[in-house]
């Protein structure tokens, strides 16, 4: 599952919106440990969710502006990097928002068979 | 690496100061570990064409920089270019009048004289120059108000019915008129604070243009009450821009305008002379003292008349 990227057709804009929504959710779900941008991306990869760069950076920007996830610049490796974890807001929302998706999940299951 | 550095500078360039070296330094981060990552995988060395690759699936640095951008950039949004094209419609065509006015006051002056191609060409020339002059003044009017109305709804702030207006809502403001006065306002401050002699009767004399100023040095005693009376219609039209609409207390303020307006041309019509043609200038201006007196009249009549402010005004 891919999301982000350039999209075009109606089909691809509708997927790509209602993946969208998930997005939110898998981030702070993952960030409930400290990751830095990158490292984020490949962890999420790895369990079958491949994001854009283009689209997390940016929302990773938007949540800590909402005060969901907080941020600090370490030097690893020579390098600065910024890493990332949700706050205790976050993890809240995460809990709220995971019931919410279940709930979801399991009506739309029943609607389509 | 070279591109990755011209890159984020590219992206940084354009995003807004306070930004740009919080997203430069992530994105340098971001886009070295891309490569290192893919330079890894397929067992290469991490060189330009593998950053290039990286930076072709980011996008193009405009489209980077749109992902990071708080907020729209543009100087005129979707809200207000409809006015603006208004106002720019409604503009050209009073320049071009006024300059086909100075061309014919002109061979008034000249009777019998056919006007040449030279006094065309001048008065194109001329009309040109005054279109950009008044077109940028419009342009940075409709930006300050684009930036200081721009809406900033609070994220989940409670939504009250009673506050939607009415259909016919009386209190609903002409965003081209508020822009139009805020511009005129630009207009009048700048010309007679710092071009006094621009404040004139502009004709054509066969091919030159000559101006005749109206204002004496005298007038200056006015300027200190006039500009008062500016500075306030400006800071009035702004804030009924940003609230969207009339309220009481800003109706109450272009009551208090009004009659300041009235008392300051009362001074100037009944003061000693300070117009090179004192007295056909002061007729006029008796015209205006006595539309501006009929106006505040009309004003507190619809402020006694109103009753207190409705839900939808109480913003």
């Amino acid at each position: 599952m891919v999301i982000g990227g350039t999209q075009s057709t109606p089909r691809d804009n509708l997927s790509l919106e209602l993946r969208r929504g998930a997005l939110v959710l898998a981030v702070l779900v993952e960030l409930r440990h400290e990751e830095y941008g990158y490292s984020l991306k490949k962890l999420l990869a790895d369990k079958g969710l491949e994001i854009d760069e283009g689209t997390l950076y940016p929302l990773l920007r938007r949540l800590e502006s909402q005060g969901l996830l907080k941020s600090a610049w370490r030097v690893e490796d020579g390098r600065p990097r910024r890493y990332y974890q949700a706050s205790t807001q976050g993890e809240k929302l995460a809990k709220e928002l995971a019931a919410e998706w279940r709930a979801l999940a399991g009506v739309i299951g029943k609607l389509i068979g | 690496m070279d591109l990755i550095d011209r890159y984020v500078h590219e992206v940084g360039q354009r995003l807004p100061h306070r930004l740009r070296a919080d997203v430069e330094a992530e994105l340098r981060s971001l886009l070295t570990d891309s490569v290192e990552e893919k330079a890894r995988l397929a067992a290469i060395p991490a060189d330009e064409g593998l950053a290039a690759a990286v930076l072709r699936e980011f996008g193009t640095p405009k489209d980077a920089a749109a992902r990071y951008a708080p907020e729209p950039q543009y100087l005129i949004g979707p809200r207000l270019y409809p006015a603006y094209v208004t106002a720019v419609k409604i503009m050209l065509p009073i320049l071009a009048a006024l300059t086909l006015a100075a061309v014919v006051a002109g061979q008034f002056r000249h009777a019998g004289e056919p006007p040449s191609l030279e006094v065309f060409v001048r008065a194109t020339g001329r009309f040109l120059w005054s279109a950009l002059e008044n077109l940028g003044i419009m342009t940075l009017i409709f930006a300050l108000v684009e930036r200081t109305t721009r809406e900033r709804e609070a994220a989940g702030a409670a939504f009250d019915p009673a506050t939607l207006p009415p259909v016919n809502d009386p209190d609903k403001i002409s965003y081209f008129g508020r822009i139009f006065a805020l511009y005129a306002i630009a207009v009048l401050v700048l010309a007679f604070n710092f071009f006094p002699n621009w404040v004139a009767l502009f004709v054509f004399h066969g091919s030159e243009g000559a101006l005749y100023p109206l204002l004496t040095p005298d007038f200056n005693r006015y300027l200190p009450l006039l500009n008062a009376w500016w500075l306030l219609a400006f800071v009035l039209n702004l804030v009924v821009l940003r609230h969207g609409r009339w309220t009481r207390p800003t109706r109450l303020a272009e009551f208090g305008l009004e009659v300041f307006n009235a008392v300051v041309l009362l001074l100037i019509v009944i003061g000693p002379p300070v117009f090179r043609y004192d007295a056909p200038i002061k007729v006029v201006l008796q015209w205006f003292l006595l539309f501006s007196a009929i106006r505040a009249c009309v004003l507190l009549y619809r402020l006694l008349r109103r009753r207190p402010a409705e839900p939808w005004a109480r913003r």
